[in-house]
This record gives C-alpha cells, structure tokens and sequence, in this order.
C-alpha cells in the first residue's frame, strides 16, 4: 500500500547520507582494551617468532658456529633437490594416511557400537578415553614397552604360544606400522568421541523415516547418518590430517626416527636438522614448506570431500 | 533406533565393547604392572600374571631419581600458564563476541589458522631469542611460549561460550549503570563459569603434557615430567622397572583430571573439536 | 520525571536509511507507546532514547538535557527488555539491588527501595529465587521490579509482553497500566501489536519504514485516521477499504464497480473523477436493505458478537454484527456505512480526504 507521509510531525531534510554515516557500536570501539593483553602475548609470542623463522629460512645458519649467510631461496632449493626431503614427504604421508583411515574407520565402528548401546555408554566411552590424554611421550613408552623387542608384551605373548614375532621396532617395514598404531592408540578415542558425537545430532525423524522404508541398520548408517554429518566428517579428518602431519612427542621416544631413517618424518627431519646438526636455517625452511604441504592437502581435502557434496545435494 | 534392540545383541555388543577397550587399556595395565613387578616377574615368559606386588620401584623414582623434583617444575609451568592463559584469552573472547563485523570474525579466523601452524616451526625461533636473551632453562621463558601457543585454543573455545551469553544482559547491565569492565567480570564472567573450568582444565592439560617445547626451552633447573621420562626410555632392561613406575606416576594427576572432568569431558572435548 | 523531545533523528545501518527523520515529543508524565509493523525502526528509536545505539542526525533530550553523547548509565532511565535480560546466577533480590550496588548506594537504603518494587509487583515471596525458578510472568515482574529500584526519569519498554502467552500479556498489560498510574513516571513502550498500543498509550505514534505515519491519542489514530495505513492498522478486523470513483453532482456520492453508489462520509470532500478508496470498519457497518451487495462466505460467531467475511465484486470484505444473526454462507446482503465514521481516502495516496 503506497502510503505518503502526512501529519506535521515528521520532518523531510535532505542530507547526504555519505557525510553523515558513522559507525554503529561504539561498544565495539570500549572494548579494544579486552583484546590487548592478548593481543600482545599473540604478537610478541607468536607472530614475532613465525616471522623470525621465516626470516631464517632465508638464511644458511650454523648456530654453533654463529657464521649466517642469506642464502634467499637457496635452503628451499637444496631441499626440494633433496632426496631426503622427498623420502621424508613420502613416508610422512603414508603414515598419516594409514594412521587416520585407520582411525577413521576403527572409530567409526566403536562409535556406531556406542550409539546402538543402551547402557554404560558413559562409562566405557571415559575409559576409551584414557589413551588420549595420556601425555603422549608417556604414551609412547607404554607402547614401547608393548612393541620391544623380546622382552615386549607382544613378543612374550606370542613367543609363549611359539609364533614368531617380527622386529617391531627393528625392522623398517614394522617401525612404520608400529608408529602407524602408536598413532591410532592415542587419537581413534578422539575419533571415537567426535563421531559419537556426530551420530547423536542426526535427526531422529529421518532414520525413523529410513526404517519405515524398510532400511536396516547398515544402509542408515551408511546412506542416511554419515552423508548428513559430512560437513563434521570432513572438518575431524581434515583437522586429524593436520595434526598427524606435526605428530613428534611419540615417533621421538619410539623409534627416534628409525631404524635408519625409516620413520623419519618432516617433523622429525626438522628437529634433526634444527637440534642436531644446528642449521636453524633450512630447518626453519623445512618447516615453512612442512606448513605449505599441511595447508595444500587441507585445501584439497575440504575441496574434495566438500565438492561432492554440492554434487549430491 | 536404540530402544528396540533385544537383549542378547545388547550384550554381546556390550562384550564387544568391553573388549575393545580392555585392548586399548592394556599398554596402560601392562606398564603399571611392570611398575610394580620385580624384574624377573616383569620378564618372564609367558607372562606372570601372580606375583609379589613391590613399590619400592615407584619409591625410587620418586624420592631418589628426583622425579619430585621434575612434578614441581611441571605444576609450576603448567598452573602459571593456565592462570595466565585463561585469564587474558577469556578477556581477548569477550571482546570478539561483543564486537560484530568482520574484525572480529577476521581476527577469529587468523587464530584458527595458527592453530595450523606446526609447533617445530615455533621451536626453532624460540630456541634462538631465548637462547639470545639468556633465557633457557628458566620459568617465564616456558611460561610464556606456552601462553602463547594456549591463546588460539582458549580464545575460540571460551569465546564458543561467550557467545550464548545474550547481548541484552550486557545492555541491562549498562543501564544498571556498570562499566564495560564490571559487565565483564560480575555479570557475564559468572555465567560462563562452567566454561571457564572446561577450558583451564584442558589448558592444564595440555601444559601439563607439553614436550616439544619442554624439551628445546627447559634445562637442568626446569625440567618438565615429560622431558625427563624421556630420558627413561632407553632400552636397559634395568630401568624399565623404573621407568614404569615414573610413566604411571606421571598419569596419576591426569587420572584425578579425568575425575574431575568426567561429567564434561566427553562434552568439553566434543565441543572443543566441533568448534 | 522529566519529558522526552525527539527532533530530526536519522539513523543508517550501512546502507540503509533506517530512521527518515522523526520528531516526537513526550509530555512529563505521558505513557507513549511506539508501535508499528517489524521494521519500521520503534525498537532502533527506543535503543536510542536509551543510549544503546548511535544517533546519526538529529538529538534526542530527557528532561532539559540533550543526552546524544551520555552513555546509558548516565541517563537515569530505566530499560525492561523482551527477553528479560535477568542475569541467571544472581537471585531476584540481587537482580533488583544489582544497580543500587554500582550507584555504591547504603545498604538499608537498597533494601528499603527492593522491598518496596517488591512489594508493589507482588514479588515478596520470590526475592531469593532465582530466575529459571520463575515462570514467565514472574521474570517479567522482576524485570520492571529492576527499572522500578532505580526510581528513573524515563522507563523504556522494548516489546516486554510479546514472550508471554495471550492470557497472561491482557493480565500483565493492566497491571503495567496500573504501575503507571501509580508511579506517573514517563515511558516509551515499544510493541507491534496495536491492541496493546490502543489500551495502554496515552500517546500513540505509528512508525512505517522509519518514519512517523501519525501521532496522537489513540481514539484520534481510531476515528480520524491519516491515511490508509494507519486506518487498516489501527483497529481489529481491519477497515474495509473499497476502491470506487468520486462523482460530484448533487451532495456527491462515490461510485463503485457494477454501478452501486454509496453517499459521501460526513465531512469528506473529494474531486470529480477521482479515484477513491471508501472506509468502513466492520464494526461500523450495517447490515440492512440498501448499500453494497455482497455475498456472506464465512459466519464466525464469537460469542459476544459475528464476524461476516463477505465479498463484493472480488474483494473481500467484513462486516462486525452485534449479537446473533440469521445469515449463512452463501446469503447475499446488503452492507452499509454509517456516514458518521466512515472515510474517503485518495486512492493513489492514500491520505484522507477531509473537507
């Protein structure tokens, strides 16, 4: 209804909005003081330092001999042309793949169990827990003492039922795969929690829905509940991935980055670089392009997974 | 879905469970029995499962090995930096959650992405200025990096709590004539107070387990629990005894943690995750 | 207790001109209530009478005080909001002393002005509980028991009754009319149900897209309306509204689709040929042998009185019978108005044509 404006009450003047827009909220404004201790720490603590080190990457540096020279790309160079780097990059990646499918899929499965439970969820779901907040270094010795050889729980166990067992730690093949399972030890109760979690928020009404269509309990939770918490499928397993990528505490005290090099990863690779042979410099690159990897693989993780879900909706 | 299932799958499953996290308890159960065996108990094969329980193991590492010691630097560390962290990272959230635009979630986002950031890449350049500053082996140099590394984590979680805290408490609170600060710490701080237990438990936490940093920033004088059992791990069958017992001790503060936090850890670390 | 003077307020949120220039003034005393539909700007003007947003043009003053740049605190009112805003871990009685406190005030004397809100609201009994033990009404007790300690100059209301089911907010409106008698403090109420506006204000201004449609007491806003928006706001079932043309021989009669006329509204004067928009409330239309033939759809009894949805010539229309009636669906009748309430607006503008 196109109604004018009438009574003498209301004033028409023009002005030009463009001069007289102010900004709404100077409650935003009062509150800068909240932001500033942090603020500070953040930058001093933490943007100072990142900086630095990219600052250093730039750099051939001895810190025991003090001697710096810029170098520019040059530390990034040497490392790409490096078969070490490459090697490192391969075994990093294959055992975050193996670590978080394994997670993934174990995880799933017990949170799944979790769900169908009607009793004692709680409890068993605290006790899972433990292996999570264990400090990982503790951790890692747990399973130390689990994996060793000969004097091991599993080489106890299956030398008394007369099998041999392999070189856990020893052979370069089993290192991996033990570090593989060190890893999925301390986080599939993180993925177990995060999923449990997950198939709570399904709508109820859409799996009653899929039964009464006649599905049974494998169908809904393959085609009903997992599709409808992809966005949190995507956003644990790409936050898992990243974390995997940095993984130290535990591949430090297990197998410090052996046999050989056989479970040397970037991250481990960094630290030797950094604090054994003292060249802060490329070590300082390495993790620049540890960091580039870790953001590229997000990126196409989240552009993977999430593009095929426009697709199917 | 739940209710309809019969009995026997509901305990077979049960079972199923039970197994599984018997399974993922053992390293756990197998070290705290090392720690209490003695050395030829702990060995043999097959494993003993009757044995003469000794403490003497846990007694030395504690008491001799100055393992004490190490537990007070590290409650040191990681309580420092919980008061501290919580404190400031709460204060940098209410900010963001009060201010609209895209500052705020600019700023959100930025903090998002440091989380990214591998903790080797921090170490390098923290070594160095401690190292430059004299710094390494004391407190505040630890203290501090740790604050540092906690802001992002603390920060978006307390701020996931502020949020639900509706604006029109803060403008009631205005016209009830308080001043930003006051709004702040009588008003709205009280009503996130179960907020604010998750997050410095978890900070605890993680403080309390922190190894990298421990290990390039701290020395002799300030050495943290996870740097010296560290050092246990090495393959002498003599120190696995004691090592064990050391391993066990060390959880013992991260038990009374999951006592403490039962009721919202599942919760807590669900909504740390998601959000 | 002081007055209110709203003059040439602007406000933009970015881009948009929210507020289009308004002035309003609140006499000492007066309970104003600004209503309209969801965006015209009443609940943006009300945050700025009470400091919570900026104003961008224009000043606002309570009292002889022009308050644009005085933080809330300062202003001395007194704000009830819609969701309450009670803080949960503090009891009524410490929600009500809360300002007391910061204003540093003596202890007898905050537990002199609480129990005295209390009392008045019927709180008493309630003062060391906590809000999610209350019930709905209860916390909005509380809420104008807050605003009541703080004895303020200006009491502001932002929609406080529209959580509440509809029994309770005909109680509570009453009891907020009784408060007012009795405390003769100044208040702005804001809400966008015009029932509420009707039996409340003793002022009312109508607000459209960010300015004043009309202002006044409410049986002014009622019987002579400005224009069609405030006519069909104002008042339940809406005016009729039926577009018809102006002819001017004779006393001058309007002519609708179809060839029916109906005379002029008393008092009404429009051009030859104009297009026209005729208005009878349902309540004031008769039910009789002459006016616009129209066909009865649906008869809604109440109880009290009918309600007759009709049609005329494809639009629909209602008619408000008093007591019972022998109509059904399908009857045709005849609605006509009664000349001394009815209205003649232009069609294009929508303003009221007067004589």
């Amino acid at each position: 209804m196109a109604v004018e404006t009438t009574m003498s009450n209301t004033r028409h003047e023009v002005r030009t909005p463009a001069a007289k827009r102010r900004v709404k909220a100077a409650k935003g404004r009062r509150l800068w003081p909240f932001l500033l201790p942090s603020a500070i720490v953040s930058f001093f603590i933490l943007i100072y330092p990142l900086c630095y080190a990219l600052y250093l990457s730039l750099f051939s540096y001895y810190l025991d001999s003090g001697v710096s020279n810029f170098v520019g790309l040059g530390n990034y160079t040497d490392l790409l042309g490096d078969g070490r780097f490459w090697s490192s990059l391969q075994r990093t990646l294959l055992i975050v793949v193996a670590a978080v499918s394994l997670e993934f899929c174990v995880g799933l499965a017990i949170a799944y169990g979790l769900y169908r439970l009607t009793f004692g969820v709680r409890t068993l779901n605290l006790l899972m827990f433990l292996p999570h907040i264990i400090t990982p270094v503790v951790a890692a010795l747990f399973l130390k003492w689990i994996f060793a050889g000969r004097w091991g729980l599993l080489d106890l166990i299956l030398g008394s039922m007369g099998i041999f067992s392999p070189d856990w730690l020893g052979d370069p093949m089993w290192a991996r795969i033990s570090v593989v399972l060190a890893d999925a030890w301390q986080f599939t109760p993180f993925m177990i929690l995060v999923l449990y979690a997950g198939l709570n928020t399904v709508d109820q009404s859409q799996i009653e829905a899929a039964q009464i269509d006649g599905a049974a309990g494998w169908q809904i939770l393959f085609r009903i509940m997992l599709p409808s918490i992809r966005p949190l499928i995507v956003f644990v397993l790409t936050m898992r991935m990243m974390d995997a990528f940095r993984y130290f505490d535990t591949i430090y005290v297990l197998t410090s980055g052996g046999p050989g090099s056989a479970t040397e990863t970037l991250t481990m690779q960094t630290y030797a670089l950094a604090f054994r042979l003292f060249e802060v410099g490329k070590a300082s690159a390495l993790g620049v392009l540890t960091l580039v990897i870790v953001l590229l693989l997000a990126a196409i993780l989240i552009g993977v997974v999430g593009r095929s879900k426009e697709k199917s909706q | 879905m739940k209710n309809r299932r019969p009995r026997t799958s509901q305990t077979l499953l049960f079972l199923a469970l039970c197994l599984f996290t018997a399974v993922m308890l053992t390293p756990v159960i197998w070290a705290f029995l090392t720690s209490i065996k003695q050395p030829i108990d702990a060995f043999a094969i097959p494993p003993t499962l009757v044995f003469l329980p000794t403490l003497e193991f846990h007694h030395q590492v504690w008491f001799e090995k100055g393992f004490a010691g190490f537990l007070v630097n590290s409650l040191i560390i990681s309580v420092s930096t919980v008061l501290i962290s919580v404190s400031i990272g709460t204060m940098a959230a209410y900010g963001l959650s009060r201010m609209r635009g895209r500052a705020a979630r600019g700023i959100l986002f930025g903090l998002l992405s440091l989380r990214m950031f591998p903790h080797m890449l921090l170490a390098i350049p923290f070594f160095m200025l401690a190292k430059y500053l004299n710094l390494i082996d004391t407190y505040p140099a630890m203290i501090l990096a740790l604050v540092a590394i906690n802001q992002p984590f603390t920060i978006w979680l307390m701020h996931s709590f502020l949020v639900d805290v509706p604006t029109e408490i803060d403008e009631a609170a205005s016209i009830d004539g308080a001043s930003e600060w006051q709004t702040f710490f009588k008003v709205v701080l009280p009503i996130v107070r179960p907020g604010l237990w998750v997050t410095a438990l978890f900070s605890l936490l993680l403080a309390y387990n922190e190894f990298l940093f421990a290990l390039v920033l701290t020395g002799p004088h300030t050495k943290t629990l996870p740097v010296a059992i560290a050092e246990y791990g090495g393959e002498d069958l003599n120190y696995w005894s004691l090592s064990a017992a050391a391993a066990i001790g060390i959880m013992i503060p991260i038990m009374v943690f999951m006592m403490l936090m039962q009721r919202h850890l599942v919760r807590g670390l669900a909504m740390g995750a998601v959000k | 207790m002081a007055s209110v003077q709203i003059s040439g307020i602007e406000k933009y949120f970015g881009d948009t001109h929210v507020i289009r220039g308004i002035d309003i003034n609140i006499a000492d005393g007066e309970f104003c209530v600004l209503v309209g539909p969801s965006g015209c700007g009443k609940s943006t003007l009300l945050r700025m009478i009470a400091g919570l947003e900026e104003i961008d043009e224009g000043q606002i003053s309570i009292g002889a005080r022009v308050v644009n740049s005085v933080p809330p605190k300062q202003r001395d009112i007194a704000m009830v909001f819609q969701n309450y805003a009670l803080y949960p871990h503090m009891s009524v009685r410490e929600n009500m002393s809360f300002s007391l406190q910061l204003a540093k005030k003596s202890k007898p004397e905050i537990e002199q002005r609480v129990h005295k809100a209390a009392d008045i609201l019927g709180l008493v009994p309630y003062l060391d509980r906590y809000p999610r033990q209350l019930s709905g009404g209860q916390r909005q007790r509380v809420a104008m028991g807050r605003a009541i300690v703080r004895n303020p100059q200006v009491f502001l209301f932002d929609e406080p009754l529209s959580n509440l089911d509809a029994k309770l907010r005909v109680q509570m409106r009453t009891e907020i009319r009784e408060l007012h008698q009795r405390l003769k403090t100044t208040s702005v109420y804001v809400t966008h149900d015009q029932t509420e506006a009707m039996t409340m204000a003793d002022k009312i201004v109508l607000m459209q897209d960010g300015v004043v449609e009309q202002a006044g007491a409410p049986l002014d806003l009622y019987d002579r309306p400005a224009n069609t928006f405030v006519a069909r706001f104002i008042g339940s079932p809406a005016m009729n509204l039926i577009p018809g043309v102006a002819r001017s021989t004779g006393d001058g009669h309007v002519e609708f689709e179809g060839g029916v006329t109906l005379p002029l509204p008393a008092g009404a004067r429009a051009a030859e040929g104009q297009s026209v928009l005729y208005g009878m409330r349902p309540e004031h239309c008769v039910v009789g042998a002459s006016g616009l033939p129209v066909e009865v759809v649906v008869v809604e009894p109440t109880g009290a009185d009918t309600q007759l949805y009709c049609r005329f010539k494809g639009q629909e229309m209602t008619a408000t019978v008093r007591d019972r009636t022998d109509c059904r669906s399908g009857d045709r009748i005849a609605l006509a108005p009664d000349l001394n309430r009815a209205h003649l607006f232009d069609a294009a503008s929508g303003v009221r044509l007067v004589a």
